[in-house]
């Protein structure tokens, strides 16, 4: 850059060039996706041992099973949050420690708030479930049911927030990563271990495995660009 | 006469700000902008400048009440950060859209761009 005026009329799209050229260098600085990724992948496995655990499991004789994810409720509110705020010391920190000011903070609100939502929709279903019978609960449930669920739970919550964060810091490669990341979360996959008994408590666990390895991957998928463009 | 800025009326070189309209001060103004909070390094880094020449471009914009310059210690490291008032943002936004209008004029225009 040097100092001098731009009158001139071959100028304008010079200057306007530039103009682009250090707002985009400017948020390639503010970026810290992999730390986001990374974070939330490690959110997601632990979760997997949580729902695993404290699942609680009643099967009558006839292998009908009811089951209730407490592990899900108790474990994810909370961490989830916790993840937000590590996610937005970690922004502010690097950003400042650059010499910039941080965009994250509409992307830590949005995923409070879709955290509180799930927390809500989970609760008002168990209190609408705690009191029907089980032939009340025709199985399976609808699709729309279904992807209803799964949107609303954690995993389907982090998939909502992380378009906010690409629409915040105008990333086209984390949105198109969250887009297939939502593709993956709201697909049922369960590799055919659909069981009974002592298995209901696995039904789960693959799509959680394969949500947080996506989430990992991405981690390191934006760690080694990040690297490269350095 | 409104404030508005009317392609038809009046080139948009009239209207220019000469504050504005010069590389460096543009240049941190768009950092700025982008980066809602910038520190004095981080500009000079990415706008290739000397300290000294980079302050006074800063005073012109301060001058201007375009920027705010906040300066503070972290540690024993003495730093100072920019911030846009809403004045350097409406600015910012004026002097961008005066760059496309100049750039359509010149693209529907039939005088040579080089002349």
């Amino acid at each position: 850059m040097t100092a001098d005026p731009l009158p001139a009329y071959g100028e304008p799209r010079r200057l306007l060039s530039d103009v682009h050229a250090l707002a985009r260098r400017v948020r390639l600085d503010q970026r810290l996706t992999w730390v986001t990724l990374l974070v939330l992948a490690v959110v997601t496995y632990l979760g997997i041992w949580f729902d695993v655990h404290f699942m609680s499991v009643h099967c009558a004789a006839d292998h009908v099973c009811r089951f209730s994810r407490q592990g899900v409720l108790y474990y994810w509110p909370p961490a989830l949050l916790l993840a937000y705020a590590a996610i937005a010391y970690s922004y502010i920190r690097v950003a400042r420690a650059r010499g910039l000011g941080a965009r994250v903070m509409p992307y830590a609100i949005t995923g409070a708030v879709t955290t509180l939502l799930f927390t809500a929709a989970w609760v008002a279903e168990r209190i609408y479930l705690a009191g029907r019978a089980l032939a009340d609960n025709p199985q399976p449930s609808p699709p729309w049911v279904l992807f209803i669920d799964r949107l609303i739970g954690p995993w389907g919550m982090i998939g909502i927030a992380l378009l906010v964060l690409a629409r915040l810091e105008r990333n086209f490669a984390l949105f198109a990563f969250t887009a297939g990341y939502l593709a993956v979360v709201l697909v049922p996959i369960n590799f055919g271990w659909v069981g009974n008994g002592g298995n209901t408590r696995m039904y789960w666990v693959p799509g959680q495995v394969i949500s947080a390895t996506v989430l990992l991957l991405g981690a390191a998928g934006f760690a080694m660009a990040r690297r490269r463009r350095r | 006469m409104t404030g508005a800025f009317d392609p038809e009326a009046a080139h948009p070189i009239t209207g220019l700000d000469e504050v504005v309209h010069q590389r460096v001060r543009l240049g941190v103004l768009a950092i700025t902008h982008e980066a809602r909070r910038v520190e004095f390094g981080y500009l000079r880094t990415q706008l290739d400048l000397t300290a000294g020449n980079l302050s006074k471009h800063l005073s012109v914009l301060e001058a201007a009440a375009l920027i705010e310059i906040e300066k503070g210690y972290e540690g024993r490291r003495g730093r100072t950060w920019i911030t846009l008032t809403p004045a350097g943002t409406a600015s910012l936004a004026d002097e961008i859209a005066r760059l496309k209008q100049l750039i359509a004029r010149v693209e529907t225009s039939d005088i040579p761009e080089d002349r």
